[in-house]
């Protein structure tokens, strides 16, 4: 096994962090509105400003895992050209567990922030 | 487009079509027509667009494995009995309601009784109220009525999650307005009001009803994980509730029922015309306790009775 290379400056990003709050994030994307796969995922890339994204893969099993749990639900639009889009809704259980994970979320990062000191003096 | 429904096709060509993975095409199929109109709009040819877009989605493949595995999970042997399922996952999810819960409930109710009995002093010829003052009472009454019920759908339970305060709000309006109707509605025939107030009672039940209906339709989930997971083991192993199970006793209870309703009928007439108009309403608060008791009794039985209607 190869290590992966150290990230450069401008690529200081963890993706391995942002996957582990997928739940979250596809919860937040449709905290505004009803939307189907590509939408979510096109919401995450330009969060992301394109170059980090959450695979595809990763977001299917996302949605199936949110519908099993009861805290999305499913439907299928009825668009009249073109294939049917499945429409993911946030449904209440959903909206209490993304408030419930945002907390436990800005909790930890305060709790980080200080531990590393990054407002203070970020070593360079 | 057609490139793309081709590359889809390739992809699950030999995968063993059930409802779980045609699902799941026609998901990705329509997300693949999305990214490739997106592809072709920044100058892409179409066959460039699908064949790109396609590439992005990664080992189709190992997609629809994941979502068989799932499906494969779900429907594997439990070894726990669903109720014995059920009683551990309450105990872990257990909430307990919140002081300030049960103080509010406690203060409403008792705001929602003394402004009932109050107002009932009027057409009872105790008091000597105006109009106006008998209408003010009641809209306190009905108003925590609504109080009530808003804020038991807004608290969390150990089966469901808390309502949004915007929808638990409509719920206070629409049981609100209802219980305002009704209560209108009845006080006008004790006499209290002249026979127009009906109009406005009406109105008040109408409006409360399609609010009601359009909160009703609109709901979305609220329970808990555990309870689906719960419910998904019980249905697996065949236990509907009772009455799906043994419709037998779900007649017997709509025999029950109709009894009840007619007996507290007639009995209301009866105390009416004898004791008074006054009282008499409270036959039906009776014959609704009469009816949630019947229903629990019938509805939930002991796993041992479960195990006799099984025979």
């Amino acid at each position: 096994m190869q290590r992966d290379e150290l990230p450069t400056a401008d690529d200081a990003f963890s993706a391995d962090l942002l996957r582990g709050h997928t739940d979250t994030i596809v919860l937040a994307t449709l905290r505004r509105g009803d939307r189907y796969g590509f939408e979510i995922y096109k919401t995450i890339r330009d969060a992301t400003g394109g170059a980090h994204e959450i695979k595809e893969a990763t977001l299917y099993a996302t949605y199936r895992r949110l519908t099993k749990d009861g805290l999305v639900e499913a439907y299928w639009g009825d668009e009249s050209q073109g294939g049917r889009r499945k429409y993911y809704r946030i449904t209440d259980a959903g909206r209490a567990v993304y408030r419930r994970n945002v907390a436990a979320w800005v909790a930890t990062r305060d709790v980080v922030d200080a531990l590393l000191s990054t407002d203070k003096d970020t070593p360079r | 487009m057609t490139t793309v429904h081709r590359l889809l096709d390739d992809a699950f060509a030999g995968v063993e079509p059930s409802p779980e993975v045609q699902d799941l095409k026609e998901e990705i199929r329509a997300n693949l027509e999305a990214r490739a109109a997106e592809l072709e709009s920044a100058g892409a040819t179409p066959d460039a667009a699908a064949r790109r877009a396609f590439d992005e989605l990664g080992d189709v493949r190992a997609i629809v494995a994941d979502a068989q595995a799932d499906v494969a999970e779900e429907t594997g042997g439990a070894p726990r009995t669903a109720l014995q399922a059920a009683l551990a996952a309450a105990e872990q999810h257990r909430v307990r309601p919140t002081p300030r819960f049960v103080l509010g409930v406690v203060l409403a109710s008792l705001v929602l009784a003394a402004a009932v009995a109050v107002a009932a002093l009027a057409p009872a010829g105790v008091l000597a109220l105006p109009g106006i003052a008998v209408a003010a009472l009641l809209l306190t009454a009905s108003s925590a009525a609504g109080f009530v019920v808003g804020l038991s759908l807004s608290r969390e339970t150990t089966t469901n999650h808390p309502m949004p305060q915007g929808r638990a709000g409509g719920y206070y309006l629409a049981s609100g307005l209802g219980a305002f109707g009704l209560l209108l509605a009845l006080f006008t025939a004790l006499g209290t009001f002249g026979a127009w107030v009906y109009v406005v009672a009406g109105g008040a039940v109408v409006v409360g009803g399609v609010l009601f209906t359009m909160l009703g339709v609109t709901q979305t989930n609220r329970k808990k994980a555990w309870v689906r997971d719960v419910a998904r083991a019980q249905a697996a192993e065949g236990h509907f509730d009772r009455f799906d199970r043994d419709p037998a006793a779900a007649a017997r209870f709509g025999v029950y029922t109709l009894v009840i309703w007619l007996s507290a009928f007639v009995v209301f007439v009866v105390l009416g015309l004898t004791v008074g108009w006054a009282w008499s309403w409270l036959t039906f608060v009776v014959a609704l306790a009469v009816m949630m008791l019947v229903l629990a009794r019938m509805l939930f039985t002991s796993p041992g009775e479960g195990a006799r209607d099984q025979r």
